[in-house]
């Protein structure tokens, strides 16, 4: 799947598990970009990307993310 | 050596005066320096504590480098696993080991075992649990990925001994590394800032700290003998006691950092205005609460995230028994963390817990009468904690909150000298009021609202006179215990 492709179901899940529909992420976007995501959302939101592409990350993976690049690009390779 | 000592004063002067006049131009020569001054530091409370926090130090420097250089990801991964369990194991020894014994003894003589364990005389390190937090974030977040290993043994040690933060925290990061690679400016406002910071600490802890101390101390060495109201007074003094010692600390170690040119983390954001407990644990002690949410709390939830709901509970309630042990070693504790934990659970049900709570106020810039109730709950149930907090055993905890459930309770609760106490009110009346004033401030003293300059140096003058009229005498820290 091509990370552009990627990147807008991304968005989209985080739109829904937010609520907040003004989200845009990029390559660069960090937790402190978002208000609402935080360490607490930040599980619900990998949940839902988990359940929605149907992969399972690895703990080390999810902790090393620095930005949403680095989340895309791991998604990208499963 | 407490800040609010003569002799910190003298050897801070003596630090400052060095640092920033013949070290001005040399970064290297500063860093240098102030790991000499915070080894002086830590030697003058216990020498003898001294070569441990140099091994550990230089153990986890190249521990650091060897992760980072780790062929493998499982190299790197039991590098990190060693360096946790020498951290943990070195915490577990000193901190819990004859805990462990007494406790082990006692459940072995209840099941009808005579046991022959002994505990031994273990000299606890002090900041042991500070230093060794700052050790293990960094190499935690090597092996993460999230930060690169220094080369600059001189910073690194620095960062780890660094003396306004190493008996009692703030808990900083390993990015506090680069602050010490940094030049340094003198910087006149932030300093200025760092001595308003440093009055508004001092004035916490010895106006309102130790003259609580006064009261709670005499209650609790004779809880049998105390009326119901009395025994409630004293929780609630307590509260006031505990914020007042340990964010009056943080203030002032922030305030010494301000005037060397270093930016320490925040660790209190006015957690007496907290909502809920939730929102109280993201204002107490910030730099401890984050570095367990980002080193036990995360891993857990992540390990149980297929869980719901029920997988948070679980990694809530793990992480605050942590909290509460960290704190020592006495069931007493880890209860205090158990009772906090279990706070979390109508939160996390109720979802109140995913909502960023905002303090709604009136037109008279009050809280509106929803939030001021949830604050006051909040208030009661921290104040409930601390019962268990203070006390030296369960077994006292169940006298204290029995001897509250008393027909005693409705009698007034005993003041050793009215005259005495009515001045102790004033003064926590004095500390909430301009800490709700200045709530969104970095801390209590930023009187920029405040345009007339005379104003403010009247504030300054009157905090330094009640400093000395009450003060006095250097009371040492709750918070060094730990």
């Amino acid at each position: 799947m091509e990370k552009n492709q990627i990147l807008a179901e991304v968005q989209e899940i985080f739109r829904e598990v937010l609520d907040n529909e003004e989200i845009v992420l990029n390559d660069a976007t960090t937790a402190d970009d978002v208000e609402e995501w935080d360490s607490l959302t930040h599980i619900q939101l990998i949940v839902a990307i988990e359940k929605h592409f149907k992969i399972k990350f690895t703990s080390k993976e999810i902790l090393s993310w620095q930005n949403v690049g680095e989340m895309i690009d791991c998604i990208a390779r499963k | 050596m407490v800040f609010n000592s003569l002799s910190f004063l003298l050897f801070f002067t003596v630090v400052f005066l060095i640092y920033w006049f013949p070290l001005k131009n040399t970064t290297k020569g500063q860093n240098i320096f102030l790991l000499l001054a915070s080894y002086f530091f830590y030697g003058y409370a216990d020498w003898r504590m001294l070569p441990l926090l140099i091994i550990a130090t230089l153990i986890f420097f190249y521990l650091g480098k060897a992760i980072s250089g780790a062929k493998t990801e499982k190299q790197g991964y039991w590098l990190t696993f060693a360096g946790v369990a020498l951290g943990v194991g070195t915490l577990l020894y000193f901190k819990y080991f004859n805990f462990f014994i007494e406790s082990f003894a006692s459940l072995f003589n209840a099941i009808g075992l005579q046991t022959n364990l002994h505990t031994f005389n273990i000299i606890m390190p002090l900041g042991i649990s500070f230093f060794t937090f700052r050790l293990l974030s960094y190499i935690i977040d090597i092996y993460r990925g999230k930060a690169e290993p220094t080369n600059d043994i001189i910073a690194f040690g620095a960062y780890v001994a660094f003396f306004p933060c190493l008996l009692s925290g703030p808990i900083d990061r390993p990015a506090f590394v680069k602050q010490l690679q940094a030049k340094r400016e003198f910087n006149y406002e932030q300093a200025i800032d760092g001595c308003r910071q440093i009055l508004w600490g001092l004035f916490k802890k010895v106006v309102v700290a130790d003259n609580c101390a006064t009261y709670v101390d005499k209650v609790w060495g004779d809880i049998g003998g105390q009326t119901g109201s009395t025994l409630v007074l004293a929780a609630v003094l307590y509260l006031f006691q505990i914020y007042a010692d340990f964010s009056g600390y943080s203030d002032m170690a922030i305030g010494v950092g301000k005037l060397i040119g270093f930016k320490i983390a925040d660790n209190f954001k006015f957690p007496l205005f907290a909502l809920n407990i939730a929102d109280y644990w993201r204002r107490w002690h910030i730099t401890l609460t984050q570095w367990l949410t980002d080193y036990v709390f995360m891993p857990l939830n992540i390990k149980f995230r297929d869980w719901g709901n029920w997988g948070m509970i679980l990694s809530i309630v793990i992480t605050f028994v942590l909290i509460g042990m960290w704190h020592g070693a006495n069931w007493t504790f880890a209860l205090f963390g158990l009772y906090h934990g279990l706070l979390y659970i109508p939160l996390i049900l109720s979802g109140a817990f995913f909502k960023k709570t905002k303090l709604k106020t009136n037109k008279l810039g009050l809280p509106v009468a929803k939030d001021f109730g949830r604050m006051i709950l909040t208030f009661v149930l921290v104040v409930i904690g601390l019962i268990l907090f203070r006390a030296d055993s369960v077994g006292q905890t169940l006298e204290y909150v029995s001897s509250i459930c008393d027909f005693s309770i409705l009698k007034g609760p005993w003041l050793i000298n009215r005259l005495y106490y009515i001045p102790q009110f004033i003064f926590i009346a004095i500390m909430m009021i301009a800490e709700w004033q200045q709530r969104t401030k970095e801390h209590g003293l930023v009187l920029d609202q405040i345009p007339s300059k005379i104003l403010r140096y009247c504030i300054y003058g009157i905090l330094v006179i009640l400093l000395i009229w009450v003060g006095g005498h250097a009371e040492t820290f709750i918070y060094f215990q730990f």
